[in-house]
């Protein structure tokens, strides 16, 4: 037997592109399916995972999907804004807790989370490394941006602009970094997390410069009254808060209707939540309550419906790949034909004849089995990465 | 039980227990953890919730609560609290620069919106070519209006109950009297209000505007400390408008320094105190507090 084995070795080396070949085939039509049952369950347990423990979600009326992936993956897609006004209304119906989100903006590629302390308590993170923002201008960051931006406690991160080429557009803010999440295991590994209103003064509602009561350059200063002084662009804005200009922040026009992308709703109970769904459904004309799980459900049937076609396709494939794999063997015995007259005038037999085939055929299996599982050890390790890429920014 | 029932119950539990981690009924045993942005709204609150609330005034006794600057650590403090009790009405101007959980915030005054009193004092600006802007704003010194008072106690009331529903019959036999006491200043303000009969009246700071529109009294405010002597400006702009406000009496938020008095004696004003006791006062209580403004007031009337 392990002569066999050892003279289909020697002969799968002397042959070795056509050896490497079929492995190549074989470790390919196995791997198909079965990364892409790896990577489909991945992506239910990402999806699912959030959408499951966030039981409602209120954003303006459009795309479900969007307004979904938007405030539970941060994915780009941004749906239209609502008001801070519709946290008021769920905070005083009772029947539900707020949680509001503004995710417009970026700190580098990272998403920058605008929400308040309960975001932490609700998704159960722990800090650990500082302490959650306390004041205007603080962020707390994810695991993944603290090591992939070398950050620490105590350094600053800037906010990105939205569009290059807004030379009149607001300044970025410089954040300092008041804390690090423990790893999640989720988007919020990879995202800035700041107080809503320091998201309204990266986005310039609110803002700091210096008092225009005491300007000393008449240069700055266009008109002034008892009641009005108006200054020109040249005013000191601040670009970073800290101790010493806290003070000169402040906000414009009516916080009410200041812009959020959604609000995550608690409700007390099934009974409130469903409530609180009629009140939406009947009353509100310009926002929409949904159940991510629901919409995360429908998402996963349509990726189902995908796979079962896919599966089909590769169904077919491997048959055609084995008729292929048999048809390559069988010209292969043709072509070797004078060699296995040859072994079988040295005395062999014809089982051994046999068992040199399979031998051979086991080598390759092996080798192909070995490629195929390290692929897919491979695909585990990122899968995480793979899926976020593929189904959800 | 079949698997739909299954989903309804874990549904329940799941939102449920979010719902409680978030919102938590706290123990009967351990004292509410309460912070209140106010002297008044503390009071109110120690008053209902007795001995199952600890309700910290977060700031030094010195400074006026509503300009307070906290610092990370305080903001530390008050993110650990149960309950957070504002005033609302824009008090305290130091909440828009701090993260508070939301949850935990509780306005007193939300349920009166519509009777906050707007202000137009501030300097307008604009910058360049943007809006025209102005840092005025609302009137927060509500419970000077005892009939908002006794509202703002009244939502304190409701947010000690929802937190603590088994403590609620204790919390009715304490808001009862608390709510008595302050409609009854209501009644004796009115009648003084009435007895005054639109006599001309000038208080040291503009804190009086719910005090002056409930009691229909006839009172414009100046801009002065107690502590502080007025600078000749002052007392030029105070001269100006008792030239057509011809007031005999000056409301002061706490005693004035002698030198004012006198001067003030000099051009006709006598001055009385008529404390918002906005912070925590060195002895007495709000009631009693309110009850001493009331008598010093009702001496003018008579």
């Amino acid at each position: 037997m392990i002569d066999s084995f050892y003279l289909a070795w020697r002969y799968i080396v002397f042959n070795r592109v056509k050896t490497i070949t079929l492995v190549l085939c074989i470790s390919l039509i196995s791997f198909l399916p079965f990364s892409l049952k790896i990577l489909l369950k991945e992506s239910e347990h990402q999806l699912m995972s959030r959408a499951i423990t966030t039981p409602l979600l209120v954003g303006a009326k459009g795309n479900s999907l969007d307004l979904v992936m938007n405030s539970l993956y941060f994915s780009k897609e941004k749906p239209d804004f609502i008001s801070m006004k519709a946290v008021e209304k769920v905070m005083d119906s009772y029947l539900a807790l707020p949680i509001p989100l503004y995710t417009r903006f970026h700190a580098r590629k990272y998403p920058i989370v605008g929400t308040t302390v309960d975001y932490f308590e609700f998704r159960q993170h722990n800090i650990a490394d500082g302490r959650s923002f306390a004041m205007l201008g603080e962020a707390v960051i994810g695991v993944g941006v603290a090591t992939q931006l070398n950050l620490k406690v105590g350094d600053s991160l800037l906010s990105s602009p939205e569009n290059l080429f807004d030379l009149a557009g607001v300044y970025p803010l410089k954040m300092t970094v008041t804390g690090i999440l423990k790893k999640t295991n989720s988007v919020d590994d990879k995202a800035v997390f700041v107080d809503l209103k320091t998201t309204w003064v990266i986005q310039g509602l609110g803002h700091g410069h210096q008092d225009v009561k005491t300007i000393q350059d008449k240069s700055d200063v266009l008109s002034r009254s008892d009641k009005l002084v108006t200054t020109s662009t040249k005013i000191k804005q601040y670009t970073e808060i800290n101790l010493d200009n806290l003070d000169s922040f402040h906000f414009h026009g009516d916080p009410s209707i200041y812009p959020l992308t959604a609000i995550i709703a608690i409700p007390q109970d099934d009974k409130s939540a469903t409530i609180l769904r009629g009140r939406y459904l009947s009353e509100q004309k310009n926002k929409q309550i949904v159940r991510p799980k629901r919409v995360i459900e429908d998402l996963l049937g349509n990726i189902f419906q995908i796979k079962e076609f896919i599966d089909a396709v590769v169904f077919i494939v491997a048959i055609a790949m084995v008729l292929a794999i048999f048809l390559v063997f069988s010209l292969s015995f043709r072509l070797r034909q004078k060699e296995i007259n040859t072994i079988l005038h040295l005395g062999c037999s014809r089982g051994t004849v046999v068992q040199l085939i399979v031998a051979e055929i086991f080598i390759i299996a092996i080798f192909s089995g070995l490629l195929c599982f390290s692929s897919l050890l491979v695909l585990q390790n990122f899968q995480g990465e793979i899926v976020h890429k593929l189904f959800i920014s | 039980m079949n698997r739909s029932n299954t989903n309804f119950v874990s549904k329940i539990i799941l939102f449920s227990g979010l719902f409680l981690a978030l919102n938590p009924v706290v123990a009967e045993d351990k004292p509410l953890n309460i912070y209140a942005v106010n002297y008044p709204v503390k009071f109110f609150a120690e008053s209902i919730a007795g001995d199952h609330a600890s309700v910290t005034l977060p700031m030094p006794a010195d400074i006026d609560p509503a300009f307070w600057e906290p610092k990370a650590e305080d903001v530390a403090g008050l993110q650990k609290a149960d309950m957070i009790l504002l005033n609302g009405a824009n008090y305290a101007k130091w909440l828009p620069k701090v993260s508070l959980p939301l949850f935990k915030l509780v306005n007193t005054s939300s349920e009166f919106r519509d009777a906050y009193i707007s202000l137009n004092e501030g300097v307008t600006h604009n910058h360049g070519t943007g809006g025209k802007h102005s840092h005025t704003g609302t009137a927060f010194t509500t419970w000077l209006d005892f009939s908002l008072a006794e509202k703002q106690a009244k939502s304190v009331f409701k947010a000690l109950s929802r937190k603590q529903p088994k403590l609620n019959a204790g919390f009715v036999q304490n808001f009862i009297p608390l709510q008595k006491a302050l409609l009854e200043l209501d009644v004796q303000l009115t009648e003084i209000g009435n007895a005054l009969n639109g006599q001309a009246l000038l208080g040291s700071h503009p804190v009086y505007q719910y005090l002056r529109n409930r009691y229909k009294l006839n009172l414009e405010s100046v801009h002065w400390e107690p502590e502080e002597a007025p600078t000749e400006e002052q007392w030029n702009t105070l001269k100006a408008l008792v030239a057509k406000h011809p007031a005999k009496w000056m409301l002061w938020e706490g005693v004035p320094v002698a030198e004012t008095v006198t001067k003030l004696e000099e051009l006709g004003i006598k001055s009385i105190v008529f404390s918002p006791v906005s912070n925590l006062p060195e002895t007495g209580d709000f009631l009693s507090i309110m009850n001493e403004n009331i008598a010093r007031l009702k001496t003018i009337s008579n």
